[in-house]
């Protein structure tokens, strides 16, 4: 049997397969779950992954960029599946979901967390499930008492949640942090595009100047803004810092250094060292 | 001419039946008697075998009794026996340059067999030709030149190996160069050999790690050839050393950086049926045993790095080395490849997940292998309770590889008893077969082996094989020994492909300037009694890399090539051929002028031209083309042995009578000339009106040869050379030839003469059939074109000729 690479595409789903006689691998992306950023591609150690710009028509409301892995060039290691900020890929090795790069330390978790304290819910307050632009909020009343289901793999810490909630019952941690900022003297006139693809409410607006605004407390830093923008520079976007569970591995460095920059690899290595060094501190303080 | 002036030329000509191979067409006491007429021949015999001690002891006692002082042997080709002759002529006290040689076996008696007078009249006039040039020939001593002791072995399979070990037991120094990552070849693939049945790894890792230890031996593995200098006794190789990104010294086997690798990718030393980590070994027993980071699928996180620790053996930054070898000899182990069949289908393999090839079966059933040894479906993890084998994939299949591959019989023999070992009569085995072929010793008695355990053999060509739902298998095929045609549900069916040239093996052919046989298989010198060398003087051949072969026929062919590489080595110099090139200071126009077009042509850089100085040929660095000779303005280069006086008598000889009837061919030794042998070899008859003139090299032609053939009124000029691009001898000497003859066929075609009437063909030494049809064609355009026609063009072009060669006092 001869090894085979295969990629396949449907309206749902794109997927990516390697099979072997003895051992099969399979990637695939959810493209309903998939809000076509620029983290996959940034964080891809082989540069398989390629986003593909929409087709612009005039006047019309900009479609999404697609998604394009390519077979030859995947390594199935796990990074992308790791790193999607709403976990829209999964990599299923011998039918298991898994990755690699988690099981050998190789790269680290996302550190996806949403506390919700539910003695302070408002009786039949269902507020933070209709905020959720992701679905992703179960919340089931039962007389008095409340249960309340996150999907937390898929949630990528947008806080519209947090900031619904009438008795501030939510904490919401963020995944990436960052800044972004559009310069308006280089909007081309009219165009909204970023708008269009951001796939959190609220985060991009068009103001009655015609400018676009920015609020940047709900913004995931996903990119998918940069993705289509037109114009170089026009939209400043910069990730500084990413949570993630601790982790030792060149692969995590450059992925981190191409997610955010190099003074964000600089500062997240200088607080490791930091943090070593308090370590033995302490070891021979006790 | 002015050569030949100051001595009495006794010339004697022998020409030889051999047995019937020429006397049974050709008309031997007739040809002789001729001989006896022509001007300096003061003797003339023939005998049965002029070859045989008698046939050789009867030209030292003529030499002697008639003081003969050149020597001419109508016999077979001089690339079969010229050495013998000339031995036997030194033996008698005369210069071995003196022997000049009519091929009438060949190229005549062989390929006209039909046309036995015509053949007889071929016969005369090349002997007439060769009488003419040994006039002219001259005593030349061999030039001697110092020998590096130090061998090249290139592919560490099992007959590189062996190579290997006996020239370094021999004493003599060996690299050992191997591209992949480990030596040992195909047969470190393999589970159990035949018919014995023990481990391959067993037998064959010893022999790895001798190689690796023997003081003699340096293994260069995961390595490519770059290029191939130098001749017999002085090679010089350049070899590039891939970066593992490990350090060998450093590496100490251990495999914990596999440990912590993350990252996995198919194992082509598994035929791709399981993976191995991007830092890895390609098998336990891999030799040298260094581990390799393959960069294509490393994600570069560094957790081998932490793994390695102190060792300090990974280094991301290593860089491809380039290493230069000096050498005397070198043994081409470079073996062969399984053909797969997955473009074409064949018989469902790439569309079927249940059809598999042989070596896949071999992964599968090897303990170290993938499953463990277990034999499962791909499709369901399940044993086949049916197993069928198909013979000849590819194999014996005119469409496809016309030869037989040789040993497929036997390991497919021994898969089903392997089968039958493990399972008993919990399983069908079933070999669908053409013929059993088990020659060789305890082969006979494997197959009887196998057919008393139980095994089925069908005689029959499977036609096409179907897929059930179950993914089970349906074979449509013929049971040609019932006459009928069967079904049968199977499994698993492990197909027999061909071994097919290995990859890369144009590669090698173009950089050791050796040649291929039509099948991509290196082409031994003599089929018969050169087995293991090749045309080039130093390069000798061992293993699958000439034709399959079998574990013990690849390790004889081994130590074979190793004592052909010893009988160079272990002597302090070699003798080379002395027909280099000379310049004669006072002709060189360079004193005058600034010429320099000599060096400028040289493929070697042999040729030194300073200001105001006659060029000057450094003879160890000349090769002996000939294409300076040719492309000198001023003629003042000669090639010793080819010189342009020997070359014009020829023509002159050949087209004494009935020019306008005939043929004139200036072949090229290595390839035209010897593929004009196989087409006589293999007895591809053609018209008799050819004749052919032999050059080392096309770019010998000169242009005032096919001048001086037209003004002599040929019908037709052929110039037989190497392919283009790379397959010349001489590096471009045929690109050298192209050009010239390029303008000169313009030329000749301006002043009138029919394009069709000169042609340059190029034609290999593999391409007996090509160099048949080219001559068949070419007769018959002859015919066509007509004598009244060539009569009124070389007419006209006559004094033009005459004026244009009037400055070679001709």
């Amino acid at each position: 049997m001869v090894m085979k690479l295969l990629r396949t595409e449907t309206d749902e789903h794109l997927k990516v397969s390697r099979t072997l006689y003895t051992r099969s691998y399979l990637l695939i992306l959810d493209k309903k779950r998939c809000i076509r950023c620029e983290i996959c591609r940034a964080a891809c150690p082989k540069e398989a992954i390629e986003i593909i710009q929409p087709t612009r028509v005039e006047g019309e409301r900009l479609s999404h960029a697609s998604i394009s892995i390519d077979e030859k060039k995947c390594s199935f290691c796990g990074i992308c599946s790791t790193i999607c900020p709403v976990g829209a890929i999964k990599l299923i090795i011998d039918g298991e979901e898994r990755s690699p790069v988690i099981d050998k330390g190789s790269f680290p978790e996302l550190i996806r967390r949403v506390e919700i304290d539910t003695s302070k819910c408002p009786r039949n307050c269902i507020e933070c499930q209709e905020a959720c632009p992701f679905d992703l909020i179960k919340v089931e009343w039962n007389g008095d008492s409340v249960r309340i289901d996150v999907d937390l793999d898929h949630c990528p810490g947008c806080r519209l949640c947090e900031t619904k909630c009438p008795e501030n019952a939510i904490t919401v941690k963020r995944i990436f942090s960052g800044r972004i900022r559009i310069d308006w003297s280089k909007c081309p006139d009219g165009c909204r595009d970023c708008v269009d693809v951001c796939p959190i409410p609220g985060v991009l607006e068009v103001s009655d100047d015609g400018r676009v605004g920015v609020n940047d407390y709900f913004c995931i830093y996903c990119g998918a803004c940069r993705v289509v923008c037109p114009v170089e520079d026009a939209l400043l976007l910069e990730r500084t810092v990413i949570a993630h569970a601790p982790v030792q591995s060149g692969a995590w460095n450059s992925a981190l250094e191409r997610l955010t920059s190099t003074r964000g690899l600089i500062k997240e290595l200088m607080s490791k060292r930091m943090g070593r060094a308090l370590e033995s501190v302490m070891r021979r303080l006790s | 001419m002015r050569e030949s002036e100051s001595e009495d030329i006794r010339i004697g000509v022998f020409v030889c039946h051999c047995g019937l191979n020429i006397a049974g067409v050709v008309d031997v006491e007739e040809v002789t008697e001729y001989a006896k007429s022509l001007p300096n021949v003061v003797f003339a015999t023939h005998n049965r075998y002029t070859c045989s001690d008698p046939g050789q002891e009867e030209i030292r006692k003529a030499i002697k009794e008639h003081k003969l002082n050149r020597v001419v042997i109508a016999a077979c080709s001089p690339r079969m026996h010229e050495f013998t002759f000339r031995r036997t002529v030194s033996e008698a006290g005369l210069n071995p340059y003196l022997l000049e040689m009519a091929n009438i076996r060949e190229h005549c008696s062989w390929c006209h067999p039909s046309r036995p007078k015509e053949a007889t009249e071929k016969a005369k006039d090349l002997v007439k030709m060769a009488v003419a040039k040994a006039r002219l020939l001259r005593p030349l001593e061999p030039i001697e030149v110092p020998v590096t002791n130090k061998a090249l072995v290139l592919g560490g399979g099992i007959a590189g190996i062996s190579a290997a070990l006996d020239l370094a037991e021999m004493g003599f120094k060996v690299y050992l160069v191997e591209k992949k990552e480990s030596i040992g070849g195909h047969m470190a693939q393999l589970d159990k050999t035949f018919p014995t049945l023990d481990c391959s790894i067993c037998i064959e890792g010893p022999k790895m790690v001798d190689a690796a230890r023997h003081p003699n031996i340096e293994i260069i593995a995961y390595a490519d050839l770059l290029s191939v200098e130098g001749y017999i006794g002085n090679f010089k190789v350049r070899i590039r050393k891939n970066p593992r990104y490990v350090i060998e010294e450093n590496c100490t086997g251990c495999g914990e950086c596999r440990d912590v690798c993350p990252i996995e990718y198919p194992n082509e030393w598994d035929m791709n049926l399981g993976v191995r980590k991007a830092i890895s070994v390609p098998f336990d027993q891999a030799v040298p045993l260094v581990y390799t980071i393959n960069r294509d699928y490393c994600i570069e996180c560094y957790k081998c790095v932490e793994a390695c620790g102190e060792r300090q053996a990974i280094d991301f930054s290593q860089q491809p080395e380039e290493i230069e070898l000096e050498v005397g000899a070198i043994i081409v182990a470079t073996g062969y490849d399984i053909y797969l069949p997955e473009e074409e289908n064949i018989y469902g393999y790439g569309k079927y997940s249940n059809v598999i090839t042989s070596l896949e079966f071999e992964r599968l059933i090897l303990a170290a292998g993938p499953t463990g040894g277990h034999v499962i479906r791909a499709s369901d993890g399940e044993r086949p309770r049916v197993v069928a084998f198909i013979q000849c994939v590819g194999s014996r299949d005119i469409n496809k590889y016309p030869y037989c591959s040789g040993f497929c019989c036997m390991y497919t023999l021994k898969h089903a008893i392997q089968l039958k070992e493990h399972y008993g009569d919990d399983i069908e085995v079933y070999i669908f077969y053409m013929d059993i072929r088990s020659n060789f010793k305890g082969y006979e008695e494997f197959y009887a082996r196998a057919r008393e355990m139980g095994v089925n053999f069908i005689r029959g060509r499977v036609s096409k094989i179907t897929e059930t739902p179950e993914k089970n298998l349906i074979i449509h095929a013929e049971d040609t020994l019932l006459g009928e045609p069967i079904e049968l549900e199977a499994e698993m069916v492990v197909l027999a492909t061909a071994a097919i040239p290995a990859k890369g093996a144009d590669e090698v052919a173009r950089l050791l300037n050796i040649t291929r046989g039509s099948d991509g298989f290196f082409m031994e010198s003599h089929p018969k009694l050169k087995p293991i060398d090749t045309p080039v003087d130093g390069i000798f051949l061992a293993g699958a890399c000439q034709g399959p072969k079998d574990i013990p026929y690849s390790v004889s062919q081994g130590s074979g090539a190793a004592a052909r590489a010893a009988t160079i080595l272990s002597k302090p110099s070699v003798k080379i051929e002395p027909i280099i090139a000379v310049v004669d200071p006072e002709k060189c126009r360079n004193v005058r002028v600034k010429c320099g077009i000599c060096a400028s042509k040289c493929p070697y850089g042999a040729i030194v031209v300073e200001k105001g100085k006659p060029a000057e040929v450094r003879a160890a660095m000349c090769h002996g083309c000939g294409t300076c000779v040719a492309e000198c303005p001023a003629d003042a280069i000669t090639q010793m042995h080819f010189t342009d006086a020997q070359i014009f008598a020829q023509i002159r000889a050949a087209l004494e009578e009935n020019p306008e009837r005939k043929i004139l061919g200036f072949c090229c030794n290595w390839c035209s000339y010897a593929g004009a042998d196989l087409a006589g070899t293999s007895r591809y008859e053609y018209p008799p009106n050819l004749r052919i003139i032999r050059v080392m090299c096309s770019g010998r032609v000169d242009r005032d040869f096919v001048l001086e053939a037209f003004r002599r009124g040929a019908g037709m000029v052929l110039i037989g050379a190497c392919h283009l691009p790379y397959d010349c001898h001489y590096i471009d000497g045929n690109w050298k030839m192209t050009e010239r003859m390029k303008a000169l066929a313009k030329m000749l075609q301006k002043l009138g003469l029919t394009p069709e009437r000169f042609r340059v063909e190029y034609i290999s030494a593999a391409e007996g059939v090509k160099f048949a049809n080219v001559i068949r064609e070419m007769a018959e355009k002859l015919e066509e074109i007509g004598e009244e026609r060539i009569k009124a063009e070389n007419a006209k072009l006559k004094p033009i000729l005459d004026r244009m060669l009037s400055r070679k006092g001709m």
